[in-house]
């Protein structure tokens, strides 16, 4: 899922006894979704297909309207029956799901399995959108979502012409991995890279792919000018001034200078309509008085 | 309330009660079924009836979703029980149980190994095994550690409860410093594999694995009742039972082996799940007898009967999600486990005083 | 019927058993004699086959020992040792069952369960049958251990060959009113077509009860004789290291040995 595919297309997996592709999206016939992508979900809501959607995973909840609907779980811990109780017509992942069995536990009982995996692109995203729209029916939202998606981002790629040749702060972005209980470092190449890079940030951790765990020595050797936390690591402190007590951090020139800010995981995980807003709200934290255009 | 009674009308009992837990179970969950639905799935299955068209959802979810996790769960009930039992003959000690003297632990490295460096990985050595690579491993290492908890503990000719605490606890931390450095360098997806199975589930039941964990519970089980009589010699100490005609050093490795096979199968296809092995002998003990030939049927029936109960209030709590068997097993067993404990200090060392 | 030929016992290097050669009176009560460390216990095992001699023989009925089933052993000589404490609440008179292992497969037969009735009245335990043997004393829990090696080789109604009993110290733990039970209990055995070979760390009792003696001194035998006048003065002196005096009972005419250092 990490790995930084060229492919600009989806892949798209319809398993079961109906098909996805089925002429005008199953009309005639309410459709029932489950769905374990945070991201998915998202943009079921941004394309008004959230009464379709009969269950969710724990982790969506973006927008806060999702958690009125009834959750099956972890995505990673799922079992099958709680799925099929809610008697979807389809269930809708980004192939990021477990455990293993439940894919063909849903098989057996002829629960079609649909699988976007947008991949970490821009394009990958647009994409995924685009193809909602058509399989639930919503084509006339989701143009309208994704022009005004396209709009945004050509204005943020004429504002990244404003860093050109200018110097750059070095930046780390701080996730707190809540199943390892500790804190990660994104690494270069991801979602939350570009959106870095198109606020005139550049990633201060310089290897490729994934994330790293974090130890106090590895925060004060990497000394970067600007921490950006996503909100569960950043809300155990609650401020940035506490945030800089943290051991390593306080080492660091973000540290020193206060210069500490929140994001939500959500902006930083994946690319969506809301991305211009992320990149323009990051852009903020790194040049907090934006030379003049 | 049960000592007036032989032990035939107690198996017989437990036996009711277990189907009554079973058809509860096989009708309560995300999805409800009444008796007669059950019936009519049943009898469509064996092909007695003509199977309507209508409602193939719910009869797909009873038959192929349903059925073999309410037998996984009683099996698994089943394994943990007698596994507990034999456990506390062959130690002679009644805190023992296989997530106290490593197996389960052992078998959770074991399979952790395979989640991690198994198939996907150049270091493809499960290959040839397949799909049992995951009970394999588990067996071996949950045959390690058991065998090393018993030989610390038992080094001095007597078993030493102090010593079989601490090399519980040794090898329990070996194994799972073990199992936490794997899912440290795994991938992601598979760091969490590991983190939930240590906790047990019920959910990934299939008719393969089912089948596959009641063909080597029955085996094994079988191979046990043999055992009974010699289970309680050994309660005299090792050369007690020799004299007695039993050699007693054959009888160890072969309840140890069996044991072994038992638990690490299961715990290859749901994962850790803790205090069922301890609370069900002790039960048995307080309310009929400490006879092992009744032991060992009636903790089979016994453990069955429990796991069904606790699988039912695991998938009703937070409906239709459901909670990790591990978690409610502990906060059952754990109490249970600090009250023996009590009553060991009170009455001045001796259990069941 | 048991005889000893030969037998070398090493652990390590600790030579235990140096070229013992005993052959047990049959219907007697045979008692080893010896101090600390002389091997007593190491030769009862090895007489028992509990212990496998590392050069030698133990001849049981005239066959080697390696030649009978453990079963067929079983069924024919039993082993009451020092206190045998149980983790577990069994109740009396499932443990002096297990004396019947031997004899049934799965299911105990009505002449196994009479046996079981018979030996708990034997040593007068038949009100506590019910009971947990952990609850039970020390004294009464030996008690249940003797009916228990009775129930093993069972020979008072249609004698089924020749038994055997060891003891091996089965009175250290008791105070003298169970252990002149335990002892009388195990003559009136001879009566049926028992022998008995017992380890006894009493000499005062062991003289008294027994009627053949081998004495033990550094894993050899130092004496072995039917007649406890044999046991002089000068033996105890030297083997044990001790100064001992024989007494006379002014009333009853029983010789007896007082010990100084």
């Amino acid at each position: 899922m990490r790995r930084s595919s060229s492919a600009l297309f989806l892949v798209a997996a319809a398993i079961g006894a109906t098909a996805c592709a089925r002429p005008g999206g199953g009309a005639g016939r309410t459709e029932r979704v489950v769905c374990v992508s945070k991201q998915i979900n998202e943009f079921m809501f941004a394309i008004g297909a959230q009464d379709l959607l009969v269950g969710r995973d724990l982790t969506s909840i973006y927008p806060p309207a999702i958690t009125k609907i009834t959750s099956v779980g972890y995505h990673r811990a799922l079992n099958a029956e709680g799925i099929i109780s809610l008697r979807p017509t389809v269930f809708l992942n980004d192939g990021n799901y477990g455990p293993d069995e439940v894919k063909t536990q849903l098989q057996k009982v002829g629960i079609p399995i649909l699988t976007l995996n947008p991949g970490t692109t821009l394009d990958g995203a647009e994409a995924l959108l685009d193809t909602l729209g058509t399989r639930f029916d919503r084509r006339a939202a989701a143009d309208s979502v994704l022009a005004a998606w396209k709009a945004g981002m050509d204005s943020i790629y004429r504002d990244t012409l404003q860093w050109a040749g200018k110097p750059r702060p070095r930046v780390l972005i701080m996730h707190f991995g809540q199943l390892v209980n500790d804190y990660l470092a994104l690494k270069r190449g991801g979602v939350a890279d570009h959106i870095l890079d198109w606020a005139g940030g550049v990633n201060a951790v310089d290897s490729v792919g994934g994330m790293m765990r974090l130890t106090p020595e590895l925060i004060a050797k990497i000394a970067p000018d600007v921490i950006i936390a996503t909100d569960v690591g950043f809300d155990r402190f609650g401020t940035a001034q506490k945030f800089a007590t943290m051991p390593g951090v306080s080492l660091t020139p973000a540290g020193r200078h206060g210069r500490i800010y929140r994001i939500e995981e959500t902006d930083v995980m994946y690319f969506g309509p809301r991305t211009p807003a992320a990149v323009r709200r990051m852009a903020g934290f790194l040049h907090p008085s934006p030379p003049a255009r | 309330m049960l000592k007036r009674l032989t032990f035939a009308q107690v198996y017989l009992l437990l036996a009711v009660l277990l189907a009554g837990a079973v058809v509860a179970s096989a009708g309560i969950g995300a999805f409800t079924f009444s008796p007669a639905e059950m019936l009519r799935y049943l009898g469509e299955a064996a092909g007695w009836m003509s199977a309507p068209a209508s409602d193939t959802l719910g009869r797909n979810v009873f038959l192929e979703l349903r059925l073999p996790r309410v037998v996984l769960a009683g099996v698994t009930g089943a394994v943990l029980g007698v596994s507990g039992t034999i456990m506390q003959g062959l130690f002679r000690n009644p805190i023992v149980e296989p997530g106290l003297a490593g197996t389960s632990a052992g078998a959770a490295f074991g399979a952790a190994l395979v989640f991690v460096l198994g198939e996907k990985t150049t270091l493809a050595f499960t290959a040839p095994l397949g799909a049992l690579a995951v009970p394999v491993l588990a067996f071996v290492g949950a045959f390690a550690a058991t065998m090393l908890v018993y030989r610390v503990s038992t080094s001095f000719g007597k078993v030493n409860v102090f010593t079989l605490l601490l090399a519980g606890i040794a090898v329990n931390a070996v194994c799972s410093a073990g199992t936490g450095f794997l899912s440290y360098i795994a991938r992601d997806p598979q760091a969490r594999n590991i983190t939930f199975w240590n906790l047990g589930t019920f959910t990934t039941a299939s008719w393969r694995g089912t089948v596959l964990v009641s063909v080597a519970f029955l085996l094994c089980f079988a191979w046990a009742l043999r055992h009974g009589k010699s289970l309680n010699a050994l309660m005299l100490g090792e050369d007690e039972a020799a004299a007695l005609g039993i050699d007693p050093a054959g009888l160890i490795l072969r309840l140890i082996i069996l044991n072994t096979i038992m638990v690490a199968v299961d715990t290859a296809m749901v994962g850790v799940i803790a205090f069922i092995g301890l609370v069900v002998p002790h039960m048995l003990r307080m309310m009929k007898s400490a006879d092992y030939t009744f032991l060992l049927p009636a903790s089979a029936l016994f453990g069955a009967l429990l796991m069904e109960c606790i699988d039912i209030v695991a998938r009703l709590v937070i409906s239709p999600a459901e909670l990790p068997i591990g978690i409610i097993t502990a906060v059952v067993g754990a109490p249970v486990f600090l009250y023996i404990l009590l009553r060991q200090q009170r009455s001045g060392g001796a259990f069941y005083g | 019927m048991v005889e000893v030929r030969g037998v070398h016992y090493r652990v390590n290097d600790a030579h235990i058993l140096r070229d013992v050669s005993v052959a047990f009176r049959p219907g007697r009560f045979n008692v080893i004699l010896g101090p600390n460390g002389a091997g007593k216990s190491t030769l009862l095992k090895v007489a028992t086959g509990l212990l496998a001699p590392t050069e030698g023989e133990v001849r049981f009925d005239g066959r080697d020992l390696r030649e009978l089933g453990a079963d067929t052993l079983a069924r024919r000589r039993a082993v009451l040792s020092q206190h045998v404490e149980l983790a577990f609440p069994l109740s009396v008179q499932d443990v002096v069952l297990m004396g019947r292992y031997p004899h049934y497969r799965r299911v105990p037969t009505a002449r196994d369960r009479d046996i079981v009735d018979r030996a708990l009245a034997i040593v007068d335990m038949t009100h506590k049958r019910a009971q947990a043997y952990p609850t039970l004393s020390g004294g009464e829990q030996q008690k249940v251990q003797l009916a228990r090696v009775l129930a093993q080789i069972w020979n008072y109604d249609a004698p089924d060959g020749d038994k055997v009993l060891f003891l091996d110290e089965p009175t250290s733990s008791l105070d003298v009113h169970y252990q002149l039970h335990l002892l009388d209990v195990a003559r009136e055995l001879l009566g049926f077509h028992c022998t008995v070979i017992a380890v006894l760390h009493d000499l005062n009792v062991a003289l008294q009860y027994g009627d053949a003696f081998v004495v033990l001194e550094d894993g050899r035998v130092a004496e072995a004789t039917d007649d406890p006048n044999l046991i002089s003065a000068s033996l105890l002196e030297r083997v044990f290291k001790v100064r001992a005096r024989r007494l006379t009972d002014p009333e009853s005419g029983d010789t007896f040995w007082r010990f100084r250092l």
